[in-house]
């Protein structure tokens, strides 16, 4: 039996193949002494394989475990959770490589390795991470078949391309499976992979957060349009509000959470969109003002912002309509306005002092408004990415000594003379803007596209947004970032290779817009077919989805897929004859042209004679054969389609050369 | 209870698969059920299904349905690797009792390859063969034997999980191969040589030295056989390849009786059958009289294995 047990060569060699492939998506989130590890076990294998090493003692296999148990702990600060599960379960396919010795072992390994390949799609799932895994999964199924095939098989690449093309035909009964089968939500919450910083927007502001921002240029969302989509000046995506300042700093009160959702009234027309969101690891999603979600565990809070119960740390596909001309609180809430108001006390005195003076001038709020707006566009304000450094007043210093700053230089400040006037205002974070990739229609939205904005509340008119920077680097809004510090050259300071820095060479431009379109589709039709995208789908297939017609679909279709393949593998229309029959058919066929018959039910011996004695001057070569053929057939000797094929034609050779039947001759 | 299911089993592989010198492996005779590797892999799917439902990650349902759907597809490839495949009786070696009998098995392929067939008896480890595209492959399987006559070679099993292990399919093969197992030798003193009694022994022998010897019947050809002995008009007949089957008569100077031995009868051939091997290798010539047959003196190896045959057959009901 150990002849069965031991693992062929070339399933040892795809599978040392195999790990590769299945580990190298994981390196950048594994510590480093699991890779360490990698090296060792699998230096170690192959001198296995070589005969240059023996397999581990038991002592030190077990010894082995519990030092990587220890390292995970060590690292991960725990055994559980996903960060931990994963490094344990990647130092368990790395050991049970170097123990492996029977079949048995082979296919414990081999299974790991798909449940390796999965987790690497929780930290991964992109276009590139998917087309990647066909190989660690092509490596490993080729690692599956080599442990069936017989010791004599020599060649692996035969092996993987078995194993290629299995995959192959399998590939329209997976797609079937996954347009079709049910999906239902989360059965139990599991933990998922956290923690890794992700850029983006915070819930408390100092203006260099927002200029950090700004050297991003990773993808915050994208949003296709039902209809027309908006101009550039009226996309103002909010995320969230700032209401407390402390005087460095603007953040969310706490009270926001748990207060009520405001009271709104509809008007104008509305507009429709889906966004997809790249993970943020924050609760609030984007959207236009005003916005309805029918996302669930999804809720609208005072400010007007969308937020989930827990934040997003995977892409999010949502459908959204807003009411841009919404009146929003017309009659306030007492609490609401008072945080609005509020300010710290003993900052920024030139600042307050100039807030009365302009209250004094202006009695109406709206009057005190645009004389803001209008000093930020006169006086020689600088947009910039590279403002100077702020003392302890840094209201002051922007708006009387510096006047160089970023967009929360300007929210911030017009929102500080607001609330000093006596004006409820706070200062909006979220997304200015974005680009418009005419390939798929849609919007996307980067990080660089972050900005600030005031909006400030009225008896009768609610909230009312207004843009500060807008008075100041016009060409921000209506051209983006990048127009706005056209003279800087500050614009993606961080990246310098970045192809959104090239977006001038037109060729290379279009090649970026169509991968981004790719990207996009990818994830909503794909990362994003989830319950709500699959009833979509499948109801403008089949107008309604009833059970009984998936059924019949899926099982249908497959078994019209199945028929395909069967009949390509077994391809019924070609006569399967055993080979010495058939040249024995043929024997028959070339004789007949010379004029000699096979009677019926003539025994083969019988006819060949006759055909010896019938064309004396042939003879050997039908008799020669005749006896092969006999020996084979009958007499039990081995097969060798070959000799009869050479004889045959050294017949066809002694024979002259005649195309029609000679009965018509004679 | 076992012994009556078993043998329903035997009655009904008997009539689903009858005994055939030459056996295609259609699908009439070949099983197919998922393996336990096979079972295996399915509850490791349905374990990636649940991750994939719970991390709600498309590219894990992707991959779960891709291994799903490689599992279907390999209903077809494992069945393909057994169709089609062609089986041989090619003979069968004669053995002494005791000794491994070898039934030979020609595989053979009509268009596609099949690889890592397994073969073999019920009880005994497995061969594993490959049997290249349009091609042949010998193989050749051993039972261990326990008594003379016709050893008829049980079903053998022909079995493959090619290409992933994840399914098996098999089916059971009889080849109506038997083998003559001759009673095993046991030493003991070679008898006395005996006189020479008369004239109808004298004119036997001479009788037996021309070669004609008396003609018994047919029975079916085996590998091995002359070929002058094919019965050619019963061939032509369509009664498929017989042979004549000849009996020699005669009488010699030595005469090998059952009768003079004492002892239990298998006994009695076991040391017949030594003094048969010991004479043919002294060359001396010698007769047998077994109870129900005779054997006119000769030497050599035709005359050997005719005794030995004889040795072999007495008293067994073919």
């Amino acid at each position: 039996m150990s002849q069965i047990q031991v693992i062929p060569r070339i399933s040892l060699t795809w599978l040392l193949v195999a790990q590769v492939l299945v580990i190298l998506p994981h390196l950048s989130h594994l510590p480093l002494w699991v890779i360490g590890l990698w090296l060792g076990c699998a230096a170690w294998r192959v001198q296995i394989f070589r005969m240059r090493a023996n397999y581990p003692s038991t002592l030190l296999k077990l010894g082995l475990m519990i030092a990587t148990g220890c390292g995970v702990f060590l690292s991960r600060g725990s055994l559980i959770g996903l960060d931990a599960g994963v490094v344990l379960l990647v130092g368990a396919f790395i050991l049970k490589l170097l123990e492996m010795r029977t079949r048995r072992d082979a296919l414990v390994l081999i299974f790991l390795g798909f449940f390796v390949v999965v987790t690497a799609y929780l930290f991964d799932d992109s276009i590139t991470a998917a087309l990647y895994s066909v190989l660690p999964v092509t490596a490993l199924l080729a690692g599956l078949i080599g442990l069936q095939q017989s010791s004599l098989a020599s060649r692996p690449w035969d092996t993987a391309k078995l194993a290629a093309g299995l995959m192959l035909q399998a590939l329209p009964i997976m797609l079937l499976l996954f347009v079709f089968f049910p999906r239902i939500g989360p059965l139990w919450s599991l933990p998922m992979p956290g923690g890794n910083a992700v850029t983006g927007l915070s819930d408390s502001m100092t203006p260099g957060d927002i200029a950090d921002l700004s050297r991003s240029g990773a993808l915050a969302f994208r949003a296709s349009f039902d209809g027309e989509v908006p101009p550039r000046t009226e996309l103002y995506w909010r995320a969230l509000t700032l209401d407390r300042f402390d005087g460095r700093r603007w953040s969310q009160s706490s009270a926001l959470n748990y207060s009520p959702s405001p009271d709104w009234q509809k008007a104008g027309d509305p507009v429709s969109y889906s966004i997809v969101m790249q993970p943020s690891s924050q609760p609030w999603l984007f959207a236009l003002d005003v916005a309805e979600t029918s996302l669930p565990q999804t809720r609208q809070l005072s400010d007007f912002r969308l937020q989930r119960s827990k934040p997003v740390e995977r892409s999010l596909l949502y459908q959204v309509t807003s009411w841009p001309q919404a009146l929003r609180e017309p009659h306030g809430s007492s609490t609401g306005l008072r945080r609005a108001l509020q300010l710290p006390a003993n900052v920024d005195p030139r600042s307050r002092q100039w807030a009365r003076e302009l209250r004094q001038q202006y009695p109406q709020d709206e009057q005190l408004v645009n004389a803001l707006l209008k000093h930020f566009n006169q006086q020689p304000f600088v947009y910039t990415l590279r403002p100077p450094q702020m003392s302890r007043d840094s209201v002051d210093d922007f708006l009387f000594d510096s006047r160089r700053g970023f967009c929360a230089h300007y929210a911030g400040a017009m929102t500080f003379v607001l609330r000093a006037a006596g004006i409820p205002s706070r200062v909006v974070a979220g997304y200015q803007g974005g680009e418009y990739n005419p390939n798929g229609n849609y919007v996307q939205v980067r990080q660089f596209d972050a900005h600030a904005w005031v909006e400030y509340w009225q008896p009768d008119r609610g909230w009312v947004s207004v843009d500060p920077t807008f008075q100041v680097a016009p060409e921000r809004i209506e051209s983006g970032l990048e127009q706005a510090l056209a003279g800087e050259e500050s614009f993606m300071e961080g990246s310098p290779f970045s192809p959104l820095r090239f977006r001038k060479l037109a060729w290379l431009n279009q090649i970026r817009l169509a991968w981004d379109n790719l990207n996009y589709s990818w994830q909503r039709w794909v990362l994003g077919y989830q319950g709500a995208q699959q009833l979509e789908l499948l109801q403008r297939w089949f107008g309604r989805v009833e059970a009984r017609e998936l059924i019949i679909s899926l099982v249908g279709g497959g078994a019209l897929f199945l028929a395909f393949i069967a009949l390509w593998l077994f391809k019924p229309w070609i006569r399967n004859g055993a080979p010495e029959q058939r040249l024995f058919s043929q024997f028959e066929r070339l004789l007949r042209r010379h004029g000699i018959y096979r009677k019926a039910g003539e025994v083969p011996g019988h006819f060949a004679r006759r055909a010896a004695i019938a064309l004396p001057r042939q003879a050997p070569e039908i008799i020669q054969f005749y006896r092969s053929f006999e020996a084979q057939y009958y007499a039990g000797e081995s097969i060798d389609p070959k000799l009869l094929r050479s004889q045959l034609r050294q017949l066809r050779r002694a024979l002259p050369l005649r195309l029609s039947r000679l009965d018509r001759q004679q | 209870m076992i012994a009556a299911v078993q043998a329903r089993w035997n009655r009904w592989l008997t009539r689903r698969l009858p005994a055939s010198s030459r056996v295609r492996l259609t699908q009439r005779r070949i099983f197919i059920v998922p393996s336990k590797v096979g079972v295996m892999f399915l509850l490791a799917l349905t374990l990636m299904l649940l991750a994939a439902i719970n991390y709600q990650n498309s590219l894990a349902y992707a991959l779960t349905f891709l291994l799903g759907s490689v599992f279907i597809v390999a209903i077809l490839h494992t069945y393909r690797n057994l169709s089609g495949l062609v089986l041989r009786a090619a003979g069968a070696n004669t053995v002494f009792v005791g000794e491994h009998v070898r039934y030979q098995v020609t595989l053979e392929s009509l268009n596609h390859a099949h690889q890592a067939i397994s073969l073999g008896f019920a009880d005994e480890p497995p061969l594993i063969v490959d049997v290249p595209p349009q091609a042949s492959t010998p193989a050749e399987l051993s039972l261990l034997t326990t008594q003379r006559g016709w050893l008829k070679a049980p079903r053998m099993r022909v079995e493959s999980g090619f290409p992933l292990g994840l399914l098996k399919a098999w089916s059971w093969v009889d080849l109506d191969q038997q083998a003559l197992v001759y009673p095993q030798p046991i030493a003991a003193d070679l008898p006395p040589v005996m006189a020479s009694v008369g004239d109808e022994d004298e004119q036997g022998l001479r009788v037996s030295a021309d070669g004609a010897d008396d003609f018994q019947g047919l029975r079916s050809y085996q590998a091995g056989d002359s070929r002058k002995r094919l019965h050619w008009k019963a061939y032509s007949r369509g009664m498929g390849l017989l042979v004549k089957d000849f009996a020699s008569l005669g009488g010699s100077q030595t005469c090998l009786d059952i009768a003079a031995l004492s002892g239990d009868q298998e006994y009695r051939l076991s040391v017949l059958c030594y003094w048969v091997l010991q004479y043919t290798e002294r060359h001396q010539p010698f007769s047998l009289r077994l109870d129900d047959k005779q054997i006119a003196a000769d030497t050599g190896d035709v005359h050997c294995q005719a005794c030995l045959r004889a040795l072999a057959l007495t008293g067994l009901s073919q």
